[in-house]
């Protein structure tokens, strides 16, 4: 493909962030390209349903090419079939690749080294990254939940009201300029919300409906109905308080269809995550397909950004360098630059930093363009998630509706954040499907008498009460016929889950790297990742939701199967050694991700601690400029996605008056 | 593969899997999941058994069963009985998870490390979407709803509907 266009900018990545300002852009006249690494948007997405039905494991990047696992190839020492990275021209970091992390065959990132003689709760151990993305036209919303909140104007200013952490740059004046482009971001994903609910919940923490939401402050569909397993919930939780907080449920906006319009009604799936079958769920192709009809912006997929060129004098950005490939193992098909006035990188947490440290042939950025800061691909941070599970008294009918319609929002924020992390607890709809791989693992348990469950033996939890489903059958029972489908149905109608968003703290060691050894299929360098939980401050919050979820399940009468998990191993064979499991106070725990990657070339007030000002403008380059969660200097009490989009407006904004500049 | 073969695989389903042969093989039946999981099933406990009567002696059993006007409970019990030796049973057992589950398992032991547990390859994109666990439960396999907007907000219709036995 040949670049006869002239663009006036340059994107990389066709995710959300990158298709706003595309589209921006694109609305304003200006010609844009797009560099997207992955395979096209697809006409229909039944061939990522098939792929997804027929995947053994039903994880989040299950439907989505490249194929992460292959049961045709599995041997003893990789029984899911995962691809080995080094064969593949795009490969992108998988939940599956969690517990092998330690082997480079089947698992794209690289880590450090654990340290000689840790002990179990010792702070400097090391973690697989819980989280994953995807490469393709769309990006990882995709698989994303859909979940639309705000940030609080408090979690702007971490450090200044709590004594952690970071601010954003400007503080609470960051989300006051963000404001507006919240409304935006809000219209364009489709948002379903209830505002009379968000102006209780914003109440509580001293935010006024009128100005700090904005003035045409709304959500432009109607609340997605709650389900029976909130209703379970709502009325028994407020005798609870949490740290002075009082605790109650708020139904969560979110970027899916409550009415039919543009896209189909919601059916209730049950499968935002991985895919929704009917895009009733926002996802990041409807507005990559507004860019491309505005008929200024063109995207070349399968063109993997691999080098950025900076000019000796000026330190402007001059080109960016690809490489394409036709087929994911095939041999690379050619290689180009494209330039124009301004680029934007919105490749994600890891891609992104990984480009601009891959870009260090130029000659006064030894480091990697962007990097006279030293601080490209550090303070990568998750939502480190806990998991609580258990039986309700009474069938709340679970594997209905959307994956979560509901939280507990109250929790956000306090006078305890300056002791422990914050964290949002979000509802699930989907029994124990993330916690224990049901309906599987139960169905298993009872058909050939296990125990994998807790609810087929004489397991006890973790508060003393014995946990056999039918305390009339043997352990290790195995059953058929009608015995079978009423004592299913019974588990399975009172299945209930919580997830804990705890916000973890920017820490510089936990960073992005180049690997030294291992390539992909382009011969690019792998991702080396260092991923630790240093701070008591953010392990305070584990023991926090671990007594918070029985106070909870005791206030509504439900059962406690949340397993204990093993004690953490951090020596021994990659085969051994356990992936995200620490101990601390005396407890086990294990976190989980929340496919949310932030920080890895932060915002900030000076050059020398951020990568990029508040105009996410990098300080170094004054044509680059970088998009998506990759810019938060924390990553905050709410789900990251509407914060991006509202950034990513605002982010198209600059660029438009720096483009001025240039023509005038 | 004969009619009565068809037959006895799905009368012998509806016993262990608690479902009716209506909901298993309705009258008009355009998914016809039947007619891949016989052949799979054959083929599969044929080759983990090495006996290649094995499936035949184990419809021939729940034909005699059948013939003698026994309950399901009773038919149930006599099929999963020891005494029909070990393969017999784990393949009856096996009947069932790929019913519910539209996947066929493979039971790992217990170990040193780690209790016994079950891995599962699904069959096809089809099994997926048939697998009975999604009816016991009373909704739809995730990913393919075949209900209206709303409808997680009231209790669904009686597990009875699902299974097909009043």
């Amino acid at each position: 493909m040949t670049a006869n266009q002239e663009y006036d900018v340059v994107i990389v990545g066709s995710g959300i962030a990158g298709s706003i300002v595309a589209y921006q852009l694109g609305l304003q006249g200006k010609k844009v390209l797009i560099l997207e690494a992955g395979q096209p948007v697809p006409v229909d997405r039944s061939g990522y349903m098939e792929t997804f039905f027929k995947a053994n494991a039903k994880t989040p990047e299950s439907p989505y090419p490249p194929t992460v696992q292959n049961p045709s190839a599995s041997t003893p020492d990789n029984p899911l079939g995962l691809p080995d990275p080094s064969q593949e021209n795009v490969p992108r970091y998988t939940v599956l690749q969690i517990g092998p992390w330690r082997n480079p065959k089947q698992c794209y990132f690289t880590y450090s080294p654990q340290e000689p003689h840790l002990t179990g709760d010792s702070p400097r151990a090391n973690f697989a990254f819980a989280s994953s993305y995807e490469r393709i036209g769309g990006g990882t919303t995709w698989h994303w939940l859909g979940t639309s909140l705000r940030l609080f104007p408090n979690d702007f200013e971490l450090k200044t009201l709590y004594g952690q952490g970071v601010d954003w740059p400007g503080g609470k004046d960051f989300y006051q300029k963000l404001v507006p482009y919240y409304e935006k971001a809000t219209n364009e994903i489709g948002v379903a919300g209830d505002k009379n609910a968000m102006d209780q919940l914003y109440a509580q923490f001293g935010v006024s409906p009128t100005g700090q939401y904005g003035s045409e402050y709304n959500y432009p569909m109607p609340g997605i109905t709650e389900s029976l397993v909130d209703q379970a919930y709502i009325n028994s939780v407020t005798s609870i308080t949490v740290d002075g907080n009082p605790v109650f449920v708020t139904p969560t906006p979110q970027g899916r269809n409550s009415l039919p319009g543009e896209r189909r009604q919601c059916a209730g799936n049950t499968n935002c995550i991985p895919i929704c079958p009917i895009q009733a769920k926002y996802d990041a192709t409807v507005t990559l397909a507004r860019a491309l009809q505005t008929g200024n912006v063109d995207v070349w997929y399968r063109h993997v950004a691999n080098n950025i060129r900076v000019d000796d004098s000026t330190a402007e950005i001059t080109g960016i360098d690809y490489i394409t490939y036709d087929t994911h193992g095939g041999i690379p098909t050619g290689s180009g630059t494209v330039s124009a006035k301004k680029y934007v990188l919105a490749a994600h947490a890891i891609e992104t930093p990984k480009l601009l440290l891959m870009s260090n042939k130029n000659k006064n950025f030894p480091q990697g363009v962007a990097n006279s800061s030293d601080q490209v691909g550090r303070n990568l941070m998750d939502h480190v998630m806990y998991l609580a599970w258990g039986l309700a008294k009474d069938p709340v009918f679970a594997y209905r509706g959307p994956l979560s319609t509901s939280g507990i929002e109250s929790l956000r924020d306090g006078e305890f954040r300056k002791e422990r992390s914050a964290y949002r607890i979000e509802i699930g709809n989907e029994g124990w499907q993330w916690a224990a791989n049901d309906p599987f693992t139960t169905l298993a348990d009872f058909v050939f008498g296990q125990n994998n469950s807790q609810l087929n033996g004489d397991s006890v939890n973790q508060q003393g009460q014995a946990l056999r489903w039918d305390k009339n059958l043997p352990a290790n029972s195995q059953l058929f016929g009608a015995q079978l489908v009423n004592t299913l149905n019974g588990i399975y109608t009172r299945q209930i889950r919580l997830g804990y968003l705890i916000e973890q703290l920017p820490d510089p060691e936990n960073r992005v790297e180049l690997s030294k050894t291992e390539t992909d299929h382009l011969g690019l360098p792998r991702p080396k990742v260092t991923y630790r939980i240093q701070e008591d401050y953010v392990r305070n919050a584990f023991v926090s939701a671990k007594k918070v979820s029985t106070e909870i399940f005791n206030a509504i009468g439900a059962t406690e199967y949340t397993k204990l998990p093993p004690a953490p191993v951090f020596y021994g064979t990659p085969a051994e050694v356990t992936a995200t499991n620490f101990q601390y106070q005396g407890d086990n725990f294990t976190f989980y991700g929340a496919g949310h990657i932030v920080g890895t070339y932060r915002m900030g007030d000076t050059k020398e601690d951020s990568v990029l000002n508040a105009r996410q403008q990098s300080w170094d380059h004054s044509n680059l400029f970088m998009v998506g969660s990759g810019v938060f200097p924390t990553v905050a009490t709410g789900n990251p996605t509407l914060t991006i989009a509202a950034l990513a407006f605002q982010a198209a904004e600059h660029i438009l008056e720096d483009l001025k500049q240039v023509s005038a | 593969m004969t009619d009565s073969t068809m037959a006895n695989f799905i009368g012998l389903s509806a016993v262990l899997t608690g479902f009716s042969a209506k909901i298993l093989s309705p009258t008009l039946d355009p998914v016809d999941i039947k007619s891949e999981y016989l052949p799979f099933f054959t083929q599969a406990v044929t080759r983990e058994s090495g006996n290649p009567d094995l499936v035949n002696t184990i419809f021939q059993t729940f034909a005699s069963l059948k013939a003698q006007k026994l309950t399901d409970q009773q038919i149930g019990e006599a099929m999963l009985a020891d005494s029909n030796g070990a393969d017999f049973v784990i393949a009856c057992r096996k009947l069932i998870f790929m019913w519910y589950a539209g996947a066929w398992p493979t039971l790992i032991p217990a170990s040193d490390t780690a209790p016994a547990n079950t891995v599962s390859d699904m069959i096809s994109v089809k099994s997926y979407t048939t697998g009975l666990a999604w009816q016991v439960m009373q909704s739809h396999p995730m990913g393919d709803s075949n209900y209206r907007y709303g409808y997680w907000a009231t209790a669904p219709a009686p597990l009875s509907d699902y299974t097909g036995n009043k």
